[in-house]
């Protein structure tokens, strides 16, 4: 709305909300596009008819899931809500790459933390997922096979969701910039074990304190990295320590 | 009670139960408990933008903490801010805002008065952040506002005030994320109204004034408040100094009438008083030379001289003239001082400019020497027509005002205004109208003759009025039928739809109040112009009704102070004619001492007399009549041919040059007492540093004269006169907060109905004369600039850095027609004479009219004819029609 | 100047909305598909146009990535970065850039031909690795179709491979799917 109002694309403070003062301040509906393109089906063939399929209660309907990453036929494959991950992975989207095992996978996006092998039997709905500690989030489902560095992944997603901060609010603009400054320090063999613990403290005062949802986002990369592969950013530091790489910047301004 | 309930609510914050107004942001009645929560982007004046995350609390019933700035408390609401959630979720936050900052504290301005600074001290916070921190290139600004971007929190309260009270939108937010940065456009340096707004907003060292950088700590600073020496507006200043060195001026948040927000001239212009060309010692003209002289000498010489003078010519060889900048204290001496010592009643002041007009009509139709509204009632108002106000330059905290109840109350802005609308530098108040007109200034009385008939045939006429005064109203209906609309249009370039349109606007609105500004009271007419603008209230029911009224604006500190203390010839103290009898009893009961028959000379009439030999002596105080009136007047040659010339003064002006003796006074920056501004308001005046080398308060030097003519005026201190002028005006200036407007006296009002408006109806409801533009000329018009306050602000160092000379400024159109380029040399000249200058392009002019600053125009008021207002005596010249030839 | 090229391209953008400064970022594409770039120029003119200060416009063009502030080369080319492009190797994308005309991320080639950006997701995430080049997609980049997207720009401007569509099993016509 505030790009559409010639503006920089900054969240509004909430409330009033859009449905009551919206674009111009007049009441908005924002639909996303995925919704608006059910609606002629469910319109057409009724709401009955769109219940039918997928998992009821709440996931019903088709999604169309973007699958990316590491495997043989990466694409966009529309499948009735409730298939399970194995399915989409292996059956659509023509498994591992390099017939290597899944390591990791993000359900839904960016913003949804990451799963682990031990999830590929959970189904592909709201309440499933969510149950698994994660989310649906925008159907992204991005598959990771053995062997890939969980660290650089999280730092890669750390580094769009740094950008992507547009710097309204201080948790999420000063802590993206930090965490990614961190995760690179790690990632180059530069860390500090005292760093993990200020990853999650730096990620924990970061959500629920900001202005729109991007903040709690942001955190779940690290914070699910960090739970299901700790060992790995442990041994990025150990190698650092042992090849006694660490050099601290001095903290402050250098003009 | 039920009322009371219905608008308010209660809720609990920390325990402590509390009842704010409905609307109450939580931070706000958090502060009223006295429970601080910490912020940075909150600011009480700004719409909440939550960005800085720091005033997180804990509210019942919400899951996630909320920002109290943006919270609004509701019925029942149960709040807590000291719990260890709260004050990790503070502590957490502050640490991510001193992530990027610079702990350069030791050489920041800023440190000892810096929120950042403050808050880190509260929560013991320590920095984890061991990265590297983000860097901006190092930009100036400006040459008066620092910028050190590196210090920023992102808080956009600079951007936000820049935009949301003054209008400007000079500054903005530049990138993204952590390396968005406050810029205003690309690497170009700012140039906006320099109000300073930006520099009091930051919370941390980010925007600085470059005036005083590294000059201090503010713990060395010792402060004064006083008020601003500029314009009308009264706005009250904190100077703060180091020893006798004047270091910063700033305004706290809600102090005074201008509620801590602040023009160039009053945050930057402060140093004009310690300029090095200050006068420090009286001089003597010796052998035809002004020669430093002892106090002793100087008054020796003046009171020789003067008894001298009165003994062969009598006390009617004498006249005096005063600054409308000097305090009230200053204003009732001279006058007493002119009335007893000396015993005339030539005496003027500045408010004879144009100050005067608004003042004399608001006497004769209401009965008031003031405004019946204030700068509540123009926030308040729901319409508010604006008549040659030029206001965001002549009277920007007035504008303020005006900007506050378009933008935040939704006030409906009508403006006739020499303006274009156009987006700017600086703020232009016409691009807030709801309806505007565009007319030269000496058309504006058609304007409002326009706007006048479009009432009486729009049938917008009060009907109670109808049968209160059938004659007034058939009288007023008939002169203006007599108007063709035709010839309106052809005078204002309006069409009588506008008219029409604005004329309903102002009858439909609830609180009116109608704004007349300098560009109007300085015109030719504008006493006439002013009369029908109080017709105009009057008819549509606005003059009476609650909130709403005239506001002429006062161009000088003290133009008001100057008429309510009687230094305009025919007024006495407290506005009161000289030759009412109850008057005068009045006065010579409290004086003891009886007063000069004879009317007194005006300013022009004083040089008049002067010129034909009959005025032998002047006392000059602060004014300088060679260097503001047009050579026509011939003033220099009548001010040549005194006996005696006195002067008091900052500076050595082209006036005090011709003087005998001068004096050297202490500026307002120097001095106690007191100045009324233009709402009528009375505000204390203290000393920020001492008199200037050896210079002395007016008061002082008035008294002086009299105990060495042997006719003491002695008093121990300003406040001594004050009393005296209390005694004179009971309950002059209660220093209260906010000013108590008179209200309209009704007996005034039927008076005027009856007979008072017969004088001069037929005159006052007939169009002014056209001017008729010849090819290759414009209207060339003296102007009041934001960035100057008459010839005192080319003294400060800071305003000229801003505006260092005076340009013409031109519409791109006629600049085009001209062959004319920003920054070429061009020579005005007609009949009078010629005048050379340079050529600046604004969008904002009207075509066809060109502006000079008035402050820079000495040399081209030959260009200028002087019309004296029949009625009050006002010169005016302010216009006049010049061909502009490119010169090589 | 825009205004007198773009006349009524401009004044049908302003007409679509019912505040001016909507048109805002629009008259901004309008500006760097002329240039290139959008201008200092070109911003103080859109300012004009649209009633607002210059740093209003400012504000907003420096907030989008997709305008770009400085010149770019004719062929601007913007590889994605992010991790679902990252995994499929779009570091050596940006490696093939390097070795075959010479730029890294933020430069340009000497005969302004060509220019590098790494950019984050352009949401294609299913077809990647892939880059976009001014304002067209090239998909599923291999160092094949990118030697041939490089050929086709300086011969012809633009390359048949732009804009997909891809899928499994890859049909002749089929729809380009979104993420």
């Amino acid at each position: 709305m505030e790009s559409l109002e010639g503006k920089r694309g900054l969240p509004r403070i909430k409330p009033p909300f859009p449905a009551t003062h919206g674009l111009y301040n007049k009441p908005t509906v924002v639909n996303n596009i995925e919704t608006l393109a059910n609606l002629p089906y469910i319109v057409g063939r009724g709401p009955e008819w769109f219940a039918s399929i997928g998992s009821p209660p709440k996931s019903t309907g088709t999604r169309v899931f973007c699958v990316s990453g590491h495997v043989k036929q990466p694409g966009n494959y529309e499948v009735p809500m409730g298939v399970t991950f194995r399915e989409l992975i292996y059956e659509h989207a023509g498994g591992m790459r390099s017939d290597k095992p899944l390591k990791a996978f993000i359900p839904g996006g960016a913003s949804a933390p990451f799963l682990t092998p031990s999830h590929l039997d959970v189904k592909l709905d709201f309440e499933s997922v969510a149950a698994a500690g994660s989310m649906l989030g925008s159907g992204g489902v991005t598959v990771m096979e053995e062997g890939t560095d969980m660290v650089w992944a999280a730092l890669r997603l750390m580094e769009f969701f740094y950008h992507e901060s547009c710097g309204k609010c201080s948790p999420c603009r000063e802590g993206s910039s930090w965490l990614v400054q961190t995760m690179r320090r790690i990632v180059a063999k530069r860390g500090q074990m005292q760093d993990l613990e200020t990853l999650v403290d730096l990620c924990k005062n970061i959500e629920g304190r900001t202005v729109c949802a991007f903040g709690d986002a942001s955190v779940a990369p690290i914070m699910s990295t960090l739970k299901h592969w700790r060992p790995e950013y442990v041994t990025l530091i150990q190698e650092a320590e042992s090849a006694n790489l660490i050099k601290l910047e001095p903290a402050g301004v250098r003009h | 009670m039920d009322n009371i309930t219905a608008e308010h609510v209660r809720l609990t914050i920390d325990g402590i139960s509390i009842s704010v107004p409905k609307g109450t942001l939580v931070i706000e009645a958090a502060r009223r408990v006295g429970v601080m929560i910490p912020h940075f982007c909150y600011h009480p004046k700004l719409k909440p933008d939550a960005n800085c995350r720091m005033c997180l609390v804990e509210v019942e019933r919400m899951p996630k903490l909320q920002t109290s700035c943006s919270t609004v408390a509701t019925e029942g609401m149960t709040v807590r801010t000291a719990t260890t959630v709260v004050h990790n979720a503070h502590k957490s936050v502050l640490e991510f805002i001193l992530a990027n900052h610079p702990l350069d504290c030791p050489v920041c301005d800023q440190g000892g008065k810096c929120d950042l600074q403050d808050f880190s001290h509260q929560y013991t916070a320590t920095s984890r952040f061991a990265e590297t921190k983000r860097i901006f290139q190092k930009e100036y600004f400006s040459p008066l506002i620092e910028t050190q971007m590196n210090r920023c929190v992102q808080c956009l309260r600079c951007v936000r005030y820049c935009d949301e009270v003054m209008d400007v939108k000079a500054l903005a937010p530049i990138g993204r994320g952590t390396m968005t940065e406050i810029k205003s456009f690309g690497a170009h340096p700012l140039d906006c109204e320099f109000c300073g707004g930006c520099v009091q907003i930051c919370p941390v060292g980010a925007i600085t004034s470059r005036l005083s950088m590294y000059e201090y700590r503010p713990w060395m600073l010792k402060r004064a408040d006083t008020v601003c020496m500029f314009c009308g507006d009264g706005c009250q200043i904190t100077v703060q100094t180091k020893d006798q060195e004047l270091i910063e001026v700033n305004s706290a948040q809600g102090a005074g009438r201008n509620s801590g927000d602040l023009c160039a001239r009053g945050f930057f212009g402060f140093r004009a008083a310690s300029h090095p060309d200050r006068l420090t010692h009286p001089l003597i003209r010796r052998n035809g030379a002004l020669v430093e002289a002892t106090w002793e000498e100087a008054l020796e010489f003046v009171a020789e001289h003067t008894k001298r003078l009165k003994l062969s010519h009598g006390p009617q060889a004498f006249g005096g003239l005063i600054s409308g900048r000097c305090t009230n204290e200053e204003l009732y001496l001279f006058q007493k001082f002119m009335r007893l010592t000396i015993g005339t009643n030539n005496l003027d002041s500045s408010a004879r400019y144009g100050h005067i007009n608004g003042v004399q009509a608001m006497r004769s139709v209401q009965g008031t020497h003031r405004w019946t509204v204030t700068f509540e009632d123009i926030v308040q108002a729901d319409v508010l027509l604006l008549i040659g106000t030029n206001i965001t330059e002549a009277n920007p905290i007035t504008g303020l005002k005006v900007k506050e109840a378009v933008k935040k109350h939704e006030a409906t802005l009508l403006t006739i205004e020499a303006i274009q609308p156009a987006i700017g530098t600086i703020s232009n108040i016409s691009n807030l109208s709801k309806q505007h007109v565009c007319v030269a200034p000496s058309q504006f009385g058609a304007a409002v003759l326009g706007l006048l008939k479009a009432v009486v045939e729009g049938n917008h006429i009060d009907s109670t009025l109808r049968q209160q005064a059938p004659d007034y109203v058939s009288a007023v209906s008939q002169a203006i039928q007599q108007l063709d609309w035709e010839d309106l249009a052809v005078s204002t370039g309006v069409s009588s739809e506008s008219f029409v349109q604005m004329a309903a606007s102002l009858a439909g609105g609830r609180r009116v109040v109608a704004l007349a500004g300098q560009t109007l009271l300085r015109s030719q007419g504008a006493y006439g112009v002013c009369l029908n603008l109080l017709d105009l209230l009057l008819l549509t029911g606005k003059l009476t009704a609650q909130g709403c009224g005239f506001a002429p604006l006062a161009e000088e500190n003290n133009d008001q102070g100057a008429v309510e203390m009687g230094a305009v010839s025919a007024l006495l103290p407290g506005v009161l004619d000289l030759t009412d009898r109850d008057a005068r009893d009045q006065i010579t009961r409290a004086w003891k001492e009886d007063l000069p028959v004879a009317t007194g000379a005006t300013l022009i009439e004083m040089i008049g007399l002067a010129q034909t030999g009959i005025i032998k002596g002047l006392f000059i105080v602060g004014e300088n009549p060679v260097g503001s009136l047009p050579p026509q007047t011939g003033v220099k040659e009548a001010l040549s041919k005194l006996d005696l010339l006195v002067c008091q003064e900052l500076f050595l002006t082209e006036t005090a040059a011709l003087a005998h003796v001068v004096l050297p006074a202490a500026s307002a920056m120097e001095k106690a007492g007191t100045f009324t501004n233009t709402e009528g308001h009375v505000q204390a005046v203290r000393p920020a540093i001492d008199p200037v080398g050896d210079s002395r308060p007016d008061w002082e030097i008035l008294s002086a004269f009299s105990v060495f003519l042997g006719a003491p005026l002695e008093y121990g201190d300003a406040k001594e006169i004050l009393k005296e002028i209390r005694a004179v005006i009971p309950g002059y200036g209660s220093l209260g907060p906010s000013p108590i407007p008179p209200a309209v006296d009704p007996a005034a009002v039927d008076r005027y109905m009856n007979e008072g408006y017969r004088r001069d109806l037929a005159t006052r409801y007939t169009l002014p004369a056209r001017d008729v533009r010849q090819d290759g000329t414009v209207q060339l018009g003296l102007t009041q600039s934001l960035f100057h306050s008459g010839k005192l602000s080319t003294y400060s160092t800071g305003l000229l850095q801003i505006e260092p000379s005076g340009l013409l400024q031109m519409n791109p159109v006629d600049a085009a027609r001209l062959g004319l380029d920003a920054g070429d040399r061009v020579r005005l000249s007609n009949g009078q004479g010629k005048f050379t200058t340079t050529v600046k392009v604004l969008d904002r002019v009207p075509e066809g009219l060109a502006w000079l600053p008035d402050h820079f125009a000495q040399d081209a008021l030959r260009l200028f004819d002087c019309v004296v207002d029949p009625d009050t005596k006002v010169p005016s010249y302010r216009t006049a029609s010049v061909s502009v030839v490119k010169t090589a | 100047m825009l205004k007198e090229k773009h006349a009524t391209e401009i004044e049908e953008i302003i007409s679509r909305y019912p505040v001016r400064r909507s048109a805002l970022i629009p008259l901004l594409y309008l500006a760097q598909r002329e240039e290139g770039f959008v201008s200092e120029a070109a911003m103080k003119e859109i300012a004009g146009l649209l009633r607002l200060t210059p740093p209003q416009v400012y504000e907003t063009a420096t907030f989008y990535t997709m305008l770009n502030l400085k010149p770019v080369g004719k062929f601007h080319l913007q590889v994605c970065k992010s991790l679902m492009c990252g995994l499929a190797g779009s570091d050596t994308v940006i490696g093939w850039v390097k070795t075959k005309l010479g730029i890294g991320p933020g430069e340009m080639t000497t005969d302004k031909l060509f220019s590098l950006s790494a950019v984050e997701c352009l949401a294609a995430c299913g077809t990647a690795p892939m880059m976009q080049v001014n304002e067209d997609y090239y998909e599923r980049l291999t160092e094949e179709t990118f030697d041939r997207i490089l050929a086709d720009l300086k011969k012809d401007g633009t390359c048949s491979l732009k804009t997909g569509p891809f899928m499994w099993p890859e049909p002749a016509n089929a729809v380009k799917g979104e993420t």
